[in-house]
């Protein structure tokens, strides 16, 4: 078990150090110590000021999404459950398309996450009630009514644009969202940032035993001491918050959240109280990966990340979903 | 040691009354089984009891108190439930299963290292639940259950998919725990119910239709009419029959 987290963290540290020199312009690894040393060079001032507060911004991000999906799959007990793909993110963007492009006197960065925690919200119980979650619907029910909710949600999104955007480049910011992307922020911000990850990881871990006991079926949970509904209705709160601030800072980033719960799982087994810490350090070493690609494959111009994490996810949903078919 | 009452309980769902006005007293020290057809009520009672079907009129009470003022943590902690069907969705290990099971009494290492040697699971406690047998498995829930030492013990239909050795293999084990626990069993094997339980309750159309010590239960034509069969004994050897159930002719 040691073994396993020493390798963990030394992929964290090493997606880390891969970020920190990918870019438009490479940074070798000595340019990237010198920079942290606390060398005043113009290339350690741009290190430092631009690319260190992204990279982590990233790795707080891939942190979320890793927590977010651990979450859902736990609530909705299948591994393909995902915050993308369950109309939760959608939810969450369309509060933040609202956000973007309709005046409404507020700070934009408070309605920026708040209308997204809204929307991801209202997004996760359309799907739980639509498919039908207190009639004991079976997951892929379930999972059904959320693609279909995501796909319905995507259209509002597009129309909201369409109908909404008189400002090029409000619709500029909202189509970034769409394709996922990670903001640049200033150190405030990831201090920000990081405060509301920790925040949130805190929150999750204390739905750890509640995840633990809702995998055994309501009601062998309810025998265990659980109530499966409030138990639900406080995860799926907690959940909305993560997946929030996750598309706040990083907007739509595909199946981040298939994947890492997934990987933690085969590494450290089904219960939640190591799943779901495994499952943010591998978020953060996808996004971290991911986002670094997406800065260097086609320089000067940057691949938008949603569909860099989509192009290894596709697949992976896939692989998932061929190993479930198998007797 | 918890005393189980049920006063005039009905519960129904829109077109079907389940259970109509039922009244039973159960006690420690007894194994009970609740038997009856299909359709009967067994397996509603039995969820009444453990108090995740609310009761519709009347009531259940566990030692003098509704149990719709317990808590759900309250009710884990006195009552273990093991159920017909399990699917799990996630592929625990033993040693997951028998600990989330120890939590609701917050039972330290030494109960569940005893729990583990009581139902002989020392060689599984790594094994993945995919991979266990359907006895491995029975004895798995049963540990994860028992672990708590709850003073209340209901079972809907034991092995219902076990073969018949370990299906009196985990009678003998419940008939153990009835010693100091109160233990209400869901019984399709009438033959086994007889044998292991010292009270049988038959259900027919959600009511009573008798509740009596076993022999008495399955006197000879006593329930006939209740099952549409006709049943008989056989002697297999001296104080060991058999029960056929022939259908009309």
């Amino acid at each position: 078990m040691g073994r396993s987290r020493l390798l963990l963290g030394a992929a964290l540290l090493g997606s880390l150090g891969f970020a920190a020199s990918a870019g438009h312009d490479w940074a070798t690894p000595a340019a990237v110590f010198r920079s942290l040393a606390g060398d005043d060079s113009l290339q350690s001032q741009l290190l430092i000021t631009w690319r260190y507060p992204r990279i982590l911004a990233a790795a707080l991000v891939g942190a979320l999404l890793g927590l977010g999906g651990a979450i859902f799959q736990g609530v909705f007990r299948n591994p393909l459950a995902e915050p993308y793909l369950l109309g939760s993110s959608g939810g969450a963007a369309v509060g933040a398309t609202i956000a973007l492009l309709v005046p409404m006197g507020l700070p934009s960065q408070w309605l920026l996450a708040g209308l997204s925690f809204l929307g991801a919200w209202g997004a996760t119980w359309l799907v739980l009630l639509v498919g039908g979650w207190r009639r004991g619907a079976d997951a892929a029910h379930l999972l059904l009514a959320g693609v279909a909710i995501a796909a319905m949600l995507g259209a509002v999104r597009s129309f909201m644009m369409l109908a909404l955007s008189d400002d090029t480049m409000n619709l500029q910011a909202v189509l970034s969202w769409t394709l996922g992307g990670i903001q640049t922020p200033g150190w405030w911000g990831v201090l920000l940032l990081g405060g509301l990850t920790a925040l949130a990881l805190a929150a999750v871990m204390t739905l750890a035993h509640g995840l633990d006991l809702l995998g055994l079926g309501d009601e062998q949970a309810h025998a265990f001491g659980l109530q499966p509904e409030r138990f639900v209705r406080w995860a799926v709160l907690v959940a909305s918050a993560v997946v929030a601030v996750a598309v706040a800072w990083g907007g739509l980033v595909a199946f981040v959240g298939l994947i890492a719960p997934h990987v933690a799982r085969w590494r450290c087994g089904p219960r939640h109280r190591r799943l779901l810490p495994e499952s943010a350090a591998i978020g953060a070493i996808l996004v971290v990966l991911c986002d670094g690609l997406a800065r260097s494959v086609l320089p000067p111009a940057e691949i938008p990340l949603g569909l860099i994490t989509a192009v290894f996810g596709g697949p992976f949903f896939l692989f998932v979903l061929a190993r479930r078919r198998r007797p | 040691m918890t005393q189980v009452c049920v006063n005039s309980l009905r519960v129904a769902v829109p077109g079907k009354t389940l259970l109509d006005d039922l009244n039973l007293e159960f006690s420690p020290g007894q194994l009970v089984g609740l038997i009856g057809p299909n359709g009967a009520g067994k397996t509603t009672l039995i969820k009444t009891l453990a108090g995740f079907r609310p009761a519709g009129t009347g009531a259940v009470t566990w030692n003098g108190r509704d149990i719709r003022q317990w808590t759900a943590r309250e009710r884990a902690a006195v009552c273990g439930y093991l159920p017909q069907h399990y699917v799990f969705a996630w592929d625990y290990n033993v040693r997951d299963l028998i600990e989330l099971g120890a939590a609701r009494v917050a039972a330290n290492e030494h109960s569940i290292a005893d729990a583990v040697r009581a139902h002989e699971l020392e060689a599984l406690v790594e094994r993945r639940w995919s991979t266990l047998s359907g006895g491995e498995r029975a004895r798995c829930l049963l540990a994860s259950v028992m672990v708590a030492a709850p003073a209340l013990l209901l079972v809907d239909e034991p092995g219902a998919s076990l073969d018949i050795r370990h299906r009196i293999d985990l009678l003998a084990r419940l008939r153990a725990t009835a010693a100091k626990a109160t233990v209400i069993v869901v019984m399709h094997d009438l033959e086994l119910a007889a044998r292991y339980c010292d009270r049988l309750v038959l259900l027919a159309n959600g009511r009573i239709a008798q509740d009596a010590p076993s022999a008495e239960v399955i006197a000879p034509g006593a329930l006939d009419a209740t099952f549409g069969v006709r049943f008989q004994r056989v002697a297999i050897r001296p104080g060991f029959d058999a029960m056929l159930g022939i259908p009309p002719s």
